[in-house]
């Protein structure tokens, strides 16, 4: 109850809601509304957005909207995998050094630290020499071991919070193993926190990904909007000429959107768990 | 003396970090199926130098003799690397690393310092008028606003910039850092094309790292408007001026762990910014290295990189404990 009240106290929150379940819905049945391989006319080449072409069409006459709906797939998917394998790794991480405290607590988090400050980006590129990492599950694998640091942290620091109310004091006073008390009830009133963090963590994880095909540094294996980006950009002349504006705004606007969406309804999520910044009247 | 014992431990985890990059960089070219080494080494006795001149060759060019044990080559790699030497470059044919290196710092680090100043400038102020004001409109607005700037991908950022100023209304130009019919040098036309160059790359920077200032300014001074001393400014009438400049002093402390995020974001993300400004900086040295296999290069900079921001992040630890006196105690 409380929950849609919060959602719907502010229309932006319905709206990112509506984006965000939009796109889920585009990566779920999209490669279904357009099967087969792209369609290639030689005849309209850049073509402005018209009642056949609603996004316009490609540097091969392929339409943009067409692609925009196929790569949402591979986009999404990656992404959610992503943030799934951060998540995972970065909440064992998180919970196992606030838990124990101490010289685990002290390494965990030096290895943390270390995997937040190596730069993603040129680490990524720098790995894209020995391991083309095109697919989606080792795209994921790719993103998730180097991105699990912000997760850790946030899960680290909330874990040492939750530690000191009373139900965990009782917990452990009962005499519970540590097994029980991380998981039965540490890991229970830490999941909304690490869902909110999941989010954020897609967010990054789609600019990771589509920059990598941006950069053309991961192979082409499937069609997605970095690599529609790629081609616009370094082949397609999209940045001189006004004729490809629609296929370079296209992935543009759709990862906007998406980051927009996220935001909105983070807001929600971030007043449903944050009582502190609930409006005082 | 308290600040040496904080700094210390700090110190030695910069190093390790340093150590493991480079570590992790050497196995790494040691990994690429057929080294550059081998393969020049091949090309040298085809065209007809004998085993040993080719060996030489090879050792003087690639920065490590490619028939010694592996161990032996990464010891050699560290010796030199505590000299300053990263080996030569490939593409450059024979050019040291650190000159490549040294050329291509400032169109980083300038651009990148621009931007963090303007995004903490800007984003701190935004962040406290946010707080402040945050059952209003303008408050929710200003916060959506750095939650948005703080999500947004890097060349997302940088491609529409690009888009809006140079295609779409033609107001500024990009590519390379200045207009290349100029003759470099302190004259007036050549510093107004440098400073228009430089305008898009430096905003890409400013708008990456507004959010994180915005974000975390705005918690800090939420948290410190409900402190006891905040309540006492106010009771004891106190103008409200006064009591912000309360507020904001005590609210900048955490600004420091952004400092040192921030500077990881924007060397992180000068790949994505140099490629799309063509900008010629450490980005995109690293970028193009990795296209032309040039593997010492590649090397050279993504350490580089790495040590920038293990340094930005000491001092940012440093200047904590300067400002913080409750550290040092």
């Amino acid at each position: 109850m409380t929950t849609w009240r919060v959602l719907t106290r502010r229309p932006g929150r319905v709206i990112g809601l509506l984006i965000l379940a939009l796109f889920a819905l585009m990566a779920v049945f999209g490669p279904y509304l357009y099967a087969g391989p792209l369609a290639v006319d030689p005849n309209a080449i850049y073509s402005a957005p018209s009642a056949q072409h609603w996004l316009g069409t490609d540097f091969a006459g392929s339409d943009v909207l067409q692609e925009i709906v196929i790569g949402a797939r591979y986009v999404l998917e990656t992404a959610a995998l992503s943030a799934l394998f951060a998540a995972v790794i970065g909440t064992l991480v998180g919970l196992v050094a606030g838990y124990h405290r101490g010289p685990t607590d002290s390494v965990l988090m030096r290895l943390t630290d270390f995997v937040l400050t190596i730069p993603g980006l040129p680490l990524l590129i720098v790995l894209s020499t020995i391991w083309s990492f095109g697919q989606p599950y080792e795209m994921a694998i790719a993103l998730g071991v180097t991105g699990w640091g912000g997760v850790a942290r946030a899960v680290r620091s909330q874990t040492l919070s939750l530690r000191e109310r009373g139900f965990l004091e009782a917990a452990r006073g009962l005499g519970l193993s540590s097994r029980h008390v991380i998981f039965r009830e540490l890991l229970p009133n830490l999941a909304p926190f690490v869902a909110m963090n999941m989010l954020l963590a897609v967010i990054a994880f789609i600019g990771a990904e589509v920059a990598l095909f941006f950069l053309g540094v991961v192979p082409f294996s499937s069609s997605n909007w970095g690599v529609m980006l790629n081609q616009a950009v370094f082949s397609g002349g999209a940045m001189d000429s006004p004729a490809a504006l629609s296929y370079l705004l296209a992935p543009l606007l759709c990862i906007l959107l998406i980051t927009i969406g996220i935001v909105l309804f983070l807001d929600a999520v971030d007043e449903l768990f944050n009582p502190r910044l609930r409006e005082r009247s | 003396m308290r600040t040496l014992t904080r700094l210390l431990p700090k110190l030695a985890v910069g190093l390790v970090m340093i150590w493991a990059v480079a570590t992790f960089t050497f196995f790494l070219v040691h990994a690429l199926p057929g080294s550059p080494g081998d393969a020049a080494y091949e090309n040298y006795i085809l065209s007809g130098m004998s085993p040993e001149q080719a060996q030489a060759k090879v050792s003087s060019i690639y920065g490590f003799t490619s028939h010694d044990p592996l161990l032996v080559q990464y010891r050699g790699y560290l010796w030199r690397l505590l000299h300053g030497d990263l080996g030569q470059s490939i593409s450059y044919s024979g050019v040291p690393v650190t000159h490549v290196l040294r050329a291509a710092a400032p169109w980083t680090i300038f651009p990148a310092l621009a931007g963090l100043v303007i995004a903490f400038l800007v984003g701190t102020s935004f962040g406290a008028v946010a707080a402040v004001k945050r059952s209003s409109r303008w408050g929710g607005l200003l916060s959506m606003s750095g939650s948005f700037f703080a999500g947004i991908p890097v060349f997302v950022l940088a491609l529409v910039l690009a888009f809006l100023f140079h295609t779409e209304w033609n107001l500024l130009p990009y590519g390379d850092t200045s207009d290349v019919t100029l003759t470099p040098g302190f004259n007036g036309p050549y510093v107004v094309s440098v400073v228009q160059h430089a305008i898009l790359p430096v905003a890409t920077y400013a708008l990456l790292g507004y959010g994180a200032w915005l974000l975390t300014m705005k918690s800090s001074v939420i948290s410190v408007l409900g402190d006891d001393f905040i309540l006492a400014a106010e009771l004891r009438g106190l103008r409200p001026r006064t009591r912000m400049r309360y507020v904001s002093r005590n609210a900048i402390l955490p600004m420091f762990t952004v400092f040192a995020l921030s500077i990881g974001y924007l060397l992180g993300g000068s790949v994505l910014v140099e490629n799309v400004f063509d900008y010629p900086g450490l980005g995109n040295v690293l970028f193009q290295a990795i296209g032309a296999r040039d593997y010492p290069l590649m090397s050279g900079a993504f350490l580089l990189i790495t040590v920038a921001i293990v340094l930005a992040n000491i001092v940012a630890d440093l200047l904590y404990t300067v400002i913080d006196p409750r550290v040092r105690r």
